[in-house]
């Protein structure tokens, strides 16, 4: 991976998207680096959040900054291309390039490196999360845990600002879980960039954020350590 | 076996082939990607040849192409081409002729790509060119082979589109499908009836290619969906 220089890395996020007549997501909020977990329920607008930070999806006004970059601002007409924003994006369902290999589908985002510098970087990143030994295989070849993991460290290759996780973690065991919640974690002590992971699970909330944005309607309705929201909202 | 009508329709067959190849990519990639306002009517004109007599599609292309009119001054002047009764305006009009053929399948394959894979590489940092040449058309290999089988085996069997615009000229325009009308006219049925089962054998063959490879291709896709 690419050396970047240490600092306070911060999401800003203020987003007013219509997505159906009855559906209007309406929420602003700050991220610091390190996990940060976006809690509700399925249809809460979860993912909805995480294209528009992305650049997938343009919200109708708001303003979406990372790293002091604003990546959209309705008022000033900013809007970044998702090529551009620098976001990593787990999505909920992986998304991996199946034509590609492994190793191919990891490199994918380093195009602007030498193809020997991509290989190396490709192999130490998979190594990082225990997947050294799927490098030649095909992504249609893996087992859900496998990728989950490969998936991951696409997304990670890539140098990003911020981290964008849409229930990466929902489909493993709880052991592999544990373990790729540990090689996160150790990945961002290093990284120190803002995490933003979505989940409905509250033992996941729990083990995981360091600040719980519970979502419900399009809304962010509760911010604040996982003890005080899932208390305050009786989630448990 | 009448060899020069089979080597010329091959010619243009493959000289079709090759062009639309070029035309469709970026129209049937427009089609896929674009929600333009009036991309129906573009869809609609392009689907046109299907429902279309191929006499009456003949017809206009042969006014069209005529030396007096502006698309036949154009062509003289600029190529010193004349399009009516020869080869090139053979090619323009089964260009047109099979372009649905070759656009179809090809929209429908950059159609099938899974969007949330070209937002992943998009997020990855791609542009969008990289994400077509990276991801649509490997993705779409399946279709764009189809729109190309399925252009070459129409383009061989056409004839009422040639016969209007090219005339029955030997060795200039004269296709398969017009020499075994000819030796039908002449009673000459020992040679149509070879000529018509290369050509059934050849409609055969290209079928065949077409549904194999789509078999091969929702075998991928769905593999690749269920893992």
């Amino acid at each position: 991976m690419v050396d970047r220089p240490q600092r306070v890395s911060l999401l800003k996020a203020e987003i007013r998207h219509r997505l159906s007549s009855s559906f209007v997501l309406d929420c602003k909020f700050e991220i610091h680096a390190g996990f940060s977990v976006l809690f509700g329920a399925s249809g809460a607008g979860k993912t909805s959040i995480l294209d528009c930070i992305a650049g997938i999806k343009r919200p109708e006004s708001g303003r979406i900054e990372v790293d002091e970059v604003v990546c959209f601002d309705s008022a000033k007409k900013i809007d970044l291309p998702p090529s551009a924003r620098r976001m990593a994006y787990v999505f909920q369902d992986l998304a991996l390039f199946p034509h590609l290999s492994v190793l191919e589908n990891v490199i994918y985002g380093l195009d602007h490196l030498r193809k020997e510098t991509r290989q190396e970087v490709g192999h130490a990143v998979l190594a990082r999360f225990g997947s050294g030994h799927l490098v030649q295989r095909s992504t249609r070849d893996l087992s859900g845990g496998e990728r989950q993991r490969v998936a991951l460290a696409r997304s990670l290759v890539t140098n990003p600002r911020a981290l964008l996780l849409d229930e990466p973690l929902a489909a493993l065991d709880r052991a592999t879980r544990l373990k790729m919640i540990d090689a996160l974690q150790s990945w961002n002590e290093e990284h120190a960039i803002p995490i933003l992971y979505v989940t409905h699970s509250v033992r996941e909330a729990l083990a995981l954020g360091h600040r719980v944005l519970v979502v419900e309607a399009g809304q962010v309705i509760a911010q604040g350590t996982p003890a005080e929201v899932l208390d305050r909202e009786s989630w448990e | 076996m009448n060899w020069q009508a089979i080597l010329l329709t091959v010619r243009l067959a493959t000289t079709v082939c090759a062009l639309l190849l070029v035309i469709a990519l970026p129209l049937a990639y427009w089609i896929s990607f674009f929600n333009r306002r009036w991309r129906f009517l573009v869809e609609a004109v392009i689907a046109l040849p299907l429902v279309l007599p191929p006499t009456v599609l003949g017809y206009y292309m042969l006014v069209a192409f005529s030396p007096h009119s502006f698309l036949g001054r154009l062509a003289d002047s600029l190529f010193s081409v004349r399009l009516a009764f020869s080869f090139p305006g053979l090619v323009l009009a089964s260009v047109i002729y099979s372009l649905p053929f070759a656009v179809q399948p090809v929209a429908n394959a950059f159609s099938a790509v899974d969007s949330r894979l070209l937002h992943a590489a998009a997020v990855l940092g791609a542009s969008r060119w990289r994400c077509f040449r990276t991801i649509i058309l490997p993705l779409s290999k399946a279709g764009i082979l189809t729109g190309a089988v399925l252009t070459f085996a129409h383009t061989v069997g056409e004839f009422g589109v040639v016969l209007m615009v090219g005339g029955n000229i030997q060795g200039a325009t004269q296709t398969i499908s017009i020499a075994i009308y000819d030796d039908v006219q002449a009673l000459n049925y020992a040679s149509a009836a070879r000529t018509s089962a290369l050509l059934l054998l050849f409609s055969f063959v290209a079928l065949a290619v077409v549904y194999a490879l789509n078999r091969r291709s929702s075998i991928l896709w769905s593999t690749a969906r269920s893992a």
